[in-house]
C-alpha cells in the first residue's frame, strides 16, 4: 500500500511541464491534487517513474471572469468552486456539484482539471461541463488545442489528450439568469462515485440534457431536449413522455447499458427535470446549508 | 530530495525519498503517531490531518509535495480549545471505542465545528461520511459533536454576558 519508486519534479510553467512529460514518455504522470492518482499508486494499479507536480503552476490557477464566459484553471480545487471563490457562470450549479464530490478532505485537494483529465465516467465534472457547453483547453508539444467538453471523452479513462498534453483550463459560457438547472446523482453512500447521474439546463425553449456515470462519455439526449421545449409544467403524463423519450435517446446512442442502469438513469433524469421546475429539492450538500 | 515543512509549529528541513507518503513521513520522521493508517487509499479517513488550514488525507498526499506547507496533527492541537471540548464530549457521549478512527474523527469534527454554521444531525452525518468507524455505529460520535457545539455556544454566550 505504498507507491513504488519514483522521481518527483515540480516545474514552474506549463512549458516546463510539457518538456518533462515528453522526456518521461509513457512512464511520466502529471499530479495535481493526487486524490485519484495516489490511491491508484498506493494500490500499485498505476506506476509512474516520473511524477510531475503541476499544482502550484500559476497559469493553472487562473479564475478569469471574461464577461460572457469564465475561464477556470485546471488546478482550481473542488473546495474553491464549492465556496464560491471562483466567479460562478452557472447560476449556482457548479458550487452545488462541487459540494457533492467525495468528502471535504478530498475536495480540499482534488482539482477540476485533474478530475476531467482522468475521465472516470462517474466523475461529476465530465457531465457538468458537457451540460454547460464548456470548452476544454490543453497544451502539448503540438501547441495549444481545445474541444467542446461533450467531445472530450473517447472512452472510460480515455480523452483526446495525447501523452504529452496537459489540460490547462476550461471555458464555461455564462448561463442566462433565467436558466434553471437540475442535477441528480445516485449514490448508495454520501461521497462515493455515482451509479447514475443526470444534468438538465432549461432556459425557456432551449435545453441541454446529459446523462452521466455511463460506460464512457456523457450521453446527450436530443429528443428529451426537444420534448422539454413545449413543457411548461411537470405532470404525470409529462413524466411518462420523458421516460419513454429518454429510453429512445439511450437506444439511439448505441451504448450498451443494462436495464438496471437505464432505469437508474431515467430516475435521475426525472428528478433533475423536476428540480428545474422547482418540484424537487436539491440534494443535501454544503451549499444547501447556507 | 529536500523539503522545508512546518509540522505542529516546528520548522523542519530534511531529505526524503520522493515515494514516501505524508502519513508515513509524519509517523516515522515527525513522531506524529496520531496519524493512523487504516486503508491507505483515501477511504477510511483515519489519517486526516490539516494542511495549510484545510483538512486532508495524509495517506494520499506525497511528502515531496509538501515543500513549504504547514501541517497540524492532533499532537499539535493539545491546547486547541475546540479539540479540548471535543475530547470531553467524545468521552461523555461514548464517541469512541477502540480509538483507531478517533484522531481522524477529531480533526474532521473540529473542521465541522469551525465552519460556524448551526449543525443538524443531517449535516454532521453527511460531513462524517468520509470517516469510517467500525465500533460505535456513529450515534455516539454524532452526539459528541452536537454536544460539543452546544457547549461551545453556551461558553461563548456566558463569556459575552
Amino acid at each position: 500500500m505504498k507507491p513504488a519508486q519514483l522521481t518527483y519534479c515540480r516545474p514552474n510553467s506549463v512549458g516546463e511541464a510539457v518538456t518533462e512529460l515528453v522526456e518521461g514518455g509513457w512512464n511520466a504522470k502529471l499530479i495535481a491534487g493526487g486524490q485519484s492518482l495516489m490511491p491508484m499508486m498506493n494500490l500499485r494499479l498505476v506506476s509512474a517513474d516520473r511524477l510531475i507536480d503541476i499544482r502550484k503552476i500559476d497559469a493553472l490557477r487562473i479564475r478569469n471572469d471574461e464577461g460572457a464566459q469564465v475561464r477556470i484553471g485546471a488546478c482550481i480545487t473542488h473546495d474553491e468552486i464549492q465556496r464560491g471563490e471562483i466567479p460562478d457562470p452557472s447560476n449556482g450549479l457548479m458550487p452545488y456539484i462541487a459540494s457533492r464530490i467525495a468528502y471535504q478532505a478530498v475536495r480540499n485537494r482534488g482539482t477540476f482539471g485533474g478530475s476531467l483529465s482522468l475521465a472516470d465516467p462517474a466523475a461529476d465534472w465530465l457531465t457538468t461541463t458537457a451540460a454547460l457547453g464548456a470548452t476544454i483547453e490543453w497544451e502539448g508539444v503540438g501547441g495549444k488545442s481545445s474541444c467542446l467538453a461533450e467531445d472530450f471523452v473517447l472512452a472510460p479513462y480515455t480523452t483526446r489528450l495525447e501523452p504529452s498534453d496537459l489540460l490547462t483550463s476550461v471555458i464555461i459560457p455564462r448561463l442566462p439568469g433565467s436558466a434553471k438547472w437540475g442535477a441528480y446523482k445516485l449514490c448508495r453512500k454520501t461521497g462515493e462515485y455515482a451509479h447514475a447521474m443526470a444534468m438538465v439546463i432549461r432556459d425557456g425553449a432551449r435545453s441541454r440534457v446529459f446523462l452521466g456515470a455511463t460506460d464512457g462519455a456523457p450521453i446527450r439526449l436530443p429528443a428529451v431536449e426537444t420534448a422539454l421545449k413545449d413543457m411548461t409544467l411537470w405532470s404525470a403524463p409529462a413524466a411518462k413522455t420523458i421516460a419513454a423519450t429518454c429510453r429512445a435517446d439511450i437506444a439511439a446512442s448505441g451504448r450498451d447499458l443494462s436495464d438496471v442502469r437505464i432505469w437508474q438513469l431515467c430516475t435521475c433524469l426525472e428528478r433533475a427535470i423536476k428540480m428545474t421546475f422547482g418540484l424537487q429539492e436539491p440534494m443535501f450538500g454544503e451549499t444547501s446549508w447556507k | 530530495m529536500e523539503i522545508n515543512i512546518r509540522i505542529n509549529g516546528e520548522a523542519i528541513r530534511t531529505h526524503i525519498d520522493p515515494r514516501i507518503t505524508l502519513a508515513d513521513f509524519l509517523r516515522t520522521r515527525a513522531d506524529a503517531r496520531s496519524v493512523h493508517l487504516g486503508c491507505e487509499h483515501g477511504v477510511c479517513g483515519a489519517c486526516t490531518i490539516i494542511i495549510d488550514g484545510k483538512i486532508a488525507r495524509s495517506c494520499i498526499a506525497l511528502a515531496a509535495a509538501m515543500d513549504g506547507a504547514e501541517i497540524w496533527t492532533l499532537e499539535g492541537l493539545r491546547d486547541d480549545p475546540i479539540i479540548a471540548q471535543l475530547r470531553k464530549s467524545f468521552h461523555e457521549s461514548h464517541g469512541l471505542q477502540c480509538g483507531y478512527c478517533t484522531p481522524g474523527m477529531l480533526i474532521t469534527a473540529r473542521d465541522i465545528l469551525m465552519r460556524g454554521r448551526r449543525l443538524t444531525d443531517e449535516i454532521i452525518r453527511e460531513s462524517l461520511a468520509g470517516n469510517i468507524c467500525r465500533c460505535t455505529g456513529y450515534a455516539g460520535i454524532v452526539d459528541a459533536i452536537r454536544n460539543a457545539e452546544a457547549s461551545i455556544a453556551s461558553e461563548r454566550l456566558a463569556a459575552s454576558i
